[in-house]
């Protein structure tokens, strides 16, 4: 009897312990994605939405990687399903937008987004906001007496007109980071324009510049983007020895000095020890 | 005629002795004991050496320098004495020769251990690029190896021919290996003219491509542009050090066969005074370079070279480095600049000495730069920053320099040591001159 009451003992404890491990595994705390999302405007080019997801997990910030996210189109307070996207293992995802003209804006002619994560196992499931308008930069480069620049018109899409006191940034395409030229701030005027001096000597592959035009994350049109590519640079003298004979080049270009005076010294005194050998052939046969 | 036989009686190889024997088995145990660890090694990487990312080149590559620069005495003693007509030379060129030889191919030899990756030779050839010194060295070793052998072959014909001869009754084996090897040589006016031109040019060939191997040895460190071996002297340095540890070889070695043999009467006080002096030039040329490579940079180094300085001046390698330089240079040379240094013993331990010191020097120079890399060095384990050579290190050095004992004894004992033709026409000549005379 008293081993009865043990064992029924026994077997409560047991599954009371399974249960309080069961709860805590299911209460496991999840952390929170936090995804970021710009509007990209590339004139002549791509539109896209440029989305990262990031989280805090034990102090330290982290990309989470490989997450599917939902785009969703907000249409007078709906949501429609746009597309899809994955991130990839930097937390970064690059959703592009194939046209405009097909995507329906609000009353303002506003563009509205919503990116959802429905969450999974170690992340809360989140959204991300984005509203935009669209907007042109025309840019073309302004030759004057001899000297270079680049001028650029901001325009509001819908209403085709100007958009005033708009700082945009110019800057040269480079391998790391862009070069920027000009003054500091470069606002647009009343007609929506700026216009920017671009210095003698600038080095381009060719001589070609990509002079970039950019209204860098703009609360009301995102960041739009025209690219002119001008030959007005600097050629850059390829320096690479690839193609040459160097101390540093594979065998097939070794320096022809180095080719000709070792083998030279190689073969004569090759050439003698072989003599001498056939003079120990004729000593044998004599 | 009586003394022709009283010369051959003299000269020509004689069965080991009791020590001869014990010395031959005792440098066959030190080589099964190396050969061992270098399995060892072989199975288990160049982990069991203290070599690591710093200290990358040991001491397998400075016994390697070593046996090249030793190999230097059949350019030095043979050629340069030839060719200047120092008839002085006859008792002393085949043992030169067989030095030359003998640390030429252990040369050879070490440096494939040091490979760790012996079956991985072949690759040397087929992916050789001649900008690298390395492919120089891979030329020049092989050339100088069957330069060597001819240097030593060619003269030794007549002598083996005579050897054919005298052992016919007494052991006709070797009667039949002497007569092979003597090429059927019967000293016919044709024979003589075309050994006596090929000699001419051996000795005139080995003088630059003994200096070619030893420039392509000092340009393996020079070329790596590192503190302590980027020098534009390291070739004549390397040279002058050579002609050091060559010489000093040569008396050691001479020292012995001649009291082991008893050649007394054919290696005389005479030969120990001249090499006595040749050691003295080689020294001073050496010191000369030594003070050139150490003493422009004591004064004109920068920091990480002054570290380098200080380690070799007062640091951990002074008692090396002073040794080495106190020791295997400047105690000869005072020590030679009298007449009682230049007598046979005290002038053997002179030898011995600047052997000792030779294999030092080379330790002193590949080390202690290779420990002061331009960057600190910092993130590696404690025992990375130093170097000592392991135990398989010391084995499998020692028994490649057992080796070399060991080609110079075999030769020793095959080979007449001293010219024996050679020897003969010399006391003829001599006897002629003085009937002319008288």
């Amino acid at each position: 009897m008293k081993n009865q009451i043990n064992i029924r003992h026994f077997f409560l404890v047991l599954l009371s312990v399974f249960c309080i491990t069961t709860s805590f595994a299911q209460k496991k705390k999840k952390d929170k994605v936090r995804l970021k999302a710009q509007y990209v405007k590339i004139m002549d080019g791509e539109i896209y939405f440029d989305i990262s997801a990031g989280a805090r997990v034990n102090r330290k910030n982290i990309d989470v990687a490989n997450i599917d996210l939902t785009i969703f189109n907000k249409i007078n307070g709906k949501k429609v399903k746009f597309g899809k996207t994955t991130t990839n293992m930097h937390g970064k995802s690059k959703f592009i937008l194939k046209s405009l003209s097909k995507i329906e804006a609000d009353s303002t002619n506003t563009y509205n987004f919503v990116i959802s994560f429905k969450g999974n196992e170690s992340f809360k499931k989140a959204s991300k906001s984005i509203s935009f308008k669209d907007a042109n930069i025309e840019a073309k480069l302004v030759t004057k007496d001899s000297i270079n620049y680049i001028t650029a018109t901001l325009i509001d899409k819908e209403k085709n007109s100007p958009i005033s006191d708009v700082i945009l940034t110019t800057q040269i395409q480079r391998l790391f980071k862009p070069l920027k030229i000009g003054d500091e701030f470069n606002n647009t005027d009343k007609n929506g324009t700026i216009s920017v001096l671009i210095e003698e000597g600038i080095p381009g592959v060719d001589g070609n510049l990509a002079i970039e035009v950019v209204l860098i994350d703009s609360d009301v049109y995102g960041t739009v983007k025209a690219i002119v590519n001008a030959p007005i640079g600097k050629p850059i003298v390829d320096e690479s020895t690839f193609d040459q004979r160097t101390m540093w080049s594979p065998r097939n270009k070794t320096p022809l000095f180095l080719l000709i005076f070792p083998n030279l010294l190689i073969i004569s005194v090759w050439g003698l020890i072989i003599y001498l050998i056939l003079n120990l052939v004729k000593l044998k046969k004599s | 005629m009586k003394n022709y036989d009283k010369l051959l009686n003299d000269l020509a190889p004689k069965k080991f002795g009791k020590r001869g024997v014990l010395w031959t088995s005792f440098l066959i145990i030190i080589i099964i004991i190396g050969l061992i660890a270098y399995i060892d090694q072989l199975i288990k990487g160049q982990e069991v050496t203290n070599m690591r990312d710093y200290a990358l080149w040991g001491i397998y590559i400075s016994n390697f320098v070593f046996f090249v620069a030793t190999s230097f005495v059949g350019s030095v003693t043979v050629a340069i004495l030839r060719l200047t007509n120092n008839s002085w030379r006859t008792p002393l060129v085949r043992i030169a020769e067989i030095i030359s030889l003998a640390a030429i191919v252990m040369a050879g030899i070490t440096i494939m251990i040091d490979m760790a990756r012996p079956d991985r030779l072949l690759n040397l050839f087929i992916h050789a690029r001649l900008q690298s010194p390395i492919t120089w060295d891979v030329i020049i070793i092989p050339t100088y190896i069957v330069l060597s052998f001819l240097l030593l072959y060619f003269p030794l014909l007549p002598d083996l021919a005579i050897l054919k001869k005298y052992f016919k009754e007494k052991s006709p084996t070797l009667s039949k290996w002497y007569g092979i090897f003597s090429l059927n040589w019967t000293g016919s006016k044709a024979q003589k003219i075309i050994q006596e031109k090929s000699i001419k040019i051996i000795a005139l060939m080995i003088i630059p491509v003994g200096i070619i191997l030893q420039t392509i040895d000092a340009w393996l460190f020079s070329t790596t542009y590192r503190i302590g071996w980027d020098s534009t002297n390291f070739a004549p340095y390397f040279i002058s050090g050579a002609f050091v540890a060559g010489v000093g070889a040569l008396i050691t070695v001479i020292y012995i066969v001649r009291r082991v043999k008893k050649l007394e009467n054919y290696i005389t006080d005479f030969h120990f005074d001249k090499l006595g002096k040749l050691l003295t030039l080689a020294c001073l040329i050496y010191l000369y370079f030594n003070i050139n490579e150490y003493l422009i940079p004591a004064f004109t180094a920068k920091k990480g070279e002054m570290v380098h300085l200080d380690t070799l001046f007062t640091g951990h390698y002074a008692p090396l480095f002073w040794f080495v330089t106190i020791g295997g240079l400047i105690f000869p040379i005072i020590a030679l600049l009298f007449k009682k240094g230049r007598k046979p013993l005290p002038m053997f331990f002179i030898g011995l000495i600047v052997v000792i010191a030779s294999w030092w020097k080379r330790y002193v120079i590949v080390t202690p730069t290779l420990l002061h890399p331009f960057l600190p060095i910092q993130g590696v384990p404690e025992s990375w920053h130093h170097y000592f050579p392991s135990l398989h290190e010391w084995l499998i050095t020692i028994a490649t320099l057992a080796m070399a004992l060991l080609i110079i004894t075999i030769l020793v004992r095959y080979l007449p040591i001293i010219p024996i033709q050679r020897t003969a026409d010399e006391q003829e000549l001599l006897k002629n001159n003085k009937n002319t005379k008288s």
